[in-house]
């Protein structure tokens, strides 16, 4: 009963990354039989500017997703739980984004952030802010996959914040009323420390999907100029499909996965310090 | 939303601030009131900024392809044109139809034995019990593998098994990548779950098969709908797979069409939005409709995995 799940599994994921770990100590290019050349690979990308690109991409878009994803999206779950007329339409349209497939994702938002024909820089235009180069250019692609990420996920966030809010014990926010507290202190002394175990999920969940951001490069800007605009998946994606240097690229997927279990980990770990402390 | 105790008290608070109210408190009560409209306005504010780059991809999809570039705001000239070339370019039939397919077979054949691997995990008597809670461990350690390192290694395996260039090729990774993800949600329930009616079911003389579909199997419809949500919605938009276990053109999905709008319609905006919108609209009038259980199945799915 157990076994067509078992091989299935272990031959199309758990073998997979034995093999892919195996292939990161070899040069291989497609024909022939894959070379060992011990850590080459990894001593390579560590001299690979566009790696380090890349992974500073990674991180602008890691640090401002999450600094105005997850205290966005409580807020607007805390703004969604009042009384508000149509607030349950508007929670499911605030959801929406999160149910478009990424690739559809980063094709429509192109025609919102293309320098030239994008709405947002015709919508500054209108209050005389001259064309900003949201992407395509040299610096700003992260900010804006950021945004677009943001765009994608915070219905999605707000939903879990909102489903955390619901089954707080209500005697408790009755009783600290009752003792005073205003509307800010019982936020900041009773909801945010009941809902630490919400915040950690979203945070975890958060940090996971922007490790895995690929689809809206690959549509807003292909990684250039230059592998200018790469994410670590993205310059993966190229430099094992693209370039075909399979046991590099295979150095780089086994990079990306140690690097978000250690940030998923370590966040988890600062959170339970915070808590004992 | 289920309904709890705090949506009964949220309620009997709003009545109380349309109600009669002592003078006393008027002053509370208007800033009260004030607050409530404040918040509403930024609720909706969010609300429309969040809906408007898909109001935009609409809008454009019915512009002449004059006014894309010169004013794509006009209402004046719209016009269908756009979807009249695009009906004939775009293969949408096989589009749908290869996804349909592919996400039909992915996903109940790995529900299926998922939820058989699930059932002994929990249900049978191993003669080793480190045996049993190991194999459950191995499969849900599977949930911190990101799909991006399998990628390389199932399209060499797609080879080697001579599946490349089939549906077999998708629909076997797409199986494999379900499986911890079900086997966390169908363990976790079985789990919770009292044995005591498979108990009679076993005297009364049922089978292992007739007690695992007959008897099982239609009390866990919530998680399983979870399930299939959560796999329909992740088949439907995946496109790092496709992209490199589908080369033939007759095989695409519909990811992997879109991928492909901006090379096939280049400058044709118009064409290009009114392709991306035969796209967004059915996706979005199926979240519409089931729009409760969606949400439900995309976060539980989240938040236990």
């Amino acid at each position: 009963m157990i076994a067509p799940a078992l091989i299935l599994f272990t031959l199309f994921l758990v073998y997979p990354v034995i093999y892919s770990l195996g292939f990161s100590f070899t040069k291989f290019q497609g024909f022939g039989s894959p070379e060992f050349i011990g850590l080459q690979n990894y001593i390579s990308l560590g001299q690979d500017p566009f790696f380090w690109r890349a992974l500073q991409n990674t991180v602008i878009i890691l640090i401002v997703s999450i600094v105005l994803l997850v205290p966005g999206s409580f807020a607007l779950a805390l703004l969604l739980r009042r009384k508000v007329p149509g607030g349950g339409a508007l929670r499911a349209l605030v959801f929406g984004p999160a149910i478009i497939a990424p690739i559809l994702v980063g094709l429509i938002w192109v025609f919102i952030l293309d320098p030239k024909i994008g709405l947002l820089n015709r919508l500054l235009g209108f209050v005389g802010v001259a064309p900003v180069q949201w992407i395509g250019g040299d610096t700003l692609t992260p900010y804006a996959v950021a945004l677009v990420f943001i765009w994608g996920s915070i219905g999605f966030a707000m939903t879990i914040f909102y489903a955390g809010r619901q089954v707080l014990p209500e005697d408790v926010m009755e009783a600290s009323e009752l003792d005073g507290a205003t509307g800010f202190q019982q936020l900041r002394y009773v909801t945010i420390p009941m809902m630490r175990e919400t915040f950690a999920i979203v945070t975890i969940l958060m940090i996971t999907s922007v490790f895995k951001i690929f689809e809206l490069v690959y549509m807003l800007t292909g990684g250039g100029p230059v592998h200018r605009s790469e994410t670590l998946v993205s310059y993966m994606y190229f430099t094992t499909f693209t370039n075909q240097k399979y046991g590099l690229g295979m150095a780089l997927a086994v990079i990306i996965t140690v690097l978000g279990a250690v940030v998923s980990v370590a966040y988890l770990a600062l959170s339970r310090e915070r808590k004992t402390a | 939303m289920r309904t709890t105790r705090t949506d009964v008290i949220d309620e009997s608070m709003s009545t109380d601030l349309t109600g009669t109210t002592p003078e006393h408190q008027k002053p509370k009560r208007t800033r009260r009131r004030a607050a409530a409209i404040a918040s509403g306005a930024v609720a909706y504010l969010i609300t429309f900024l969040v809906v408007l780059p898909l109001l935009w991809i609409v809008l454009l999809s019915f512009q002449p392809s004059g006014n894309i570039l010169g004013n794509p705001f006009s209402l004046t000239n719209l016009t269908l044109d756009n979807y009249l070339t695009v009906i004939g370019s775009l293969p949408l039939l096989k589009m749908y139809g290869n996804t349909v397919l592919i996400a039909v077979v992915a996903v109940s054949v790995g529900t299926a034995i998922s939820f058989t691997a699930a059932f002994a995990l929990t249900r049978m008597i191993f003669r080793h019990r480190k045996v049993q809670s190991s194999l459950r461990f191995y499969i849900l350690a599977g949930l911190a593998v990101p799909v991006y390192i399998l990628l390389f290694p199932v399209y060499r395996l797609d080879l080697a098994f001579g599946v490349f260039g089939t549906y077999a090729a998708l629909i076997l990774p797409y199986i494999a990548v379900s499986i911890p993800f079900n086997t966390l949600l169908l363990t976790g329930f079985l789990r919770e779950f009292p044995s005591e009616l498979e108990e009679a079911a076993i005297i009364d003389g049922a089978g292992l098969g007739r007690l695992c579909w007959t008897v099982v199997l239609p009390l866990m419809r919530p998680v399983i709908a979870t399930i299939l949500i959560f796999n329909v919605v992740y088949v439907f938009n995946e496109f790092p797979f496709a992209s490199i276990l589908i080369n033939n053109p007759d095989m695409v999905t519909v990811s992997l069409a879109v991928s492909r709008f901006q090379g096939q319609y280049t400058v044709d905006y118009g064409g290009m939005m009114a392709a991306a919108t035969l796209v967004l609209l059915p996706q979005l009038v199926i979240y519409a409709l089931f729009q409760k259980q969606v949400i439900a199945g995309m976060t539980v799915g989240a938040v236990k995995g």
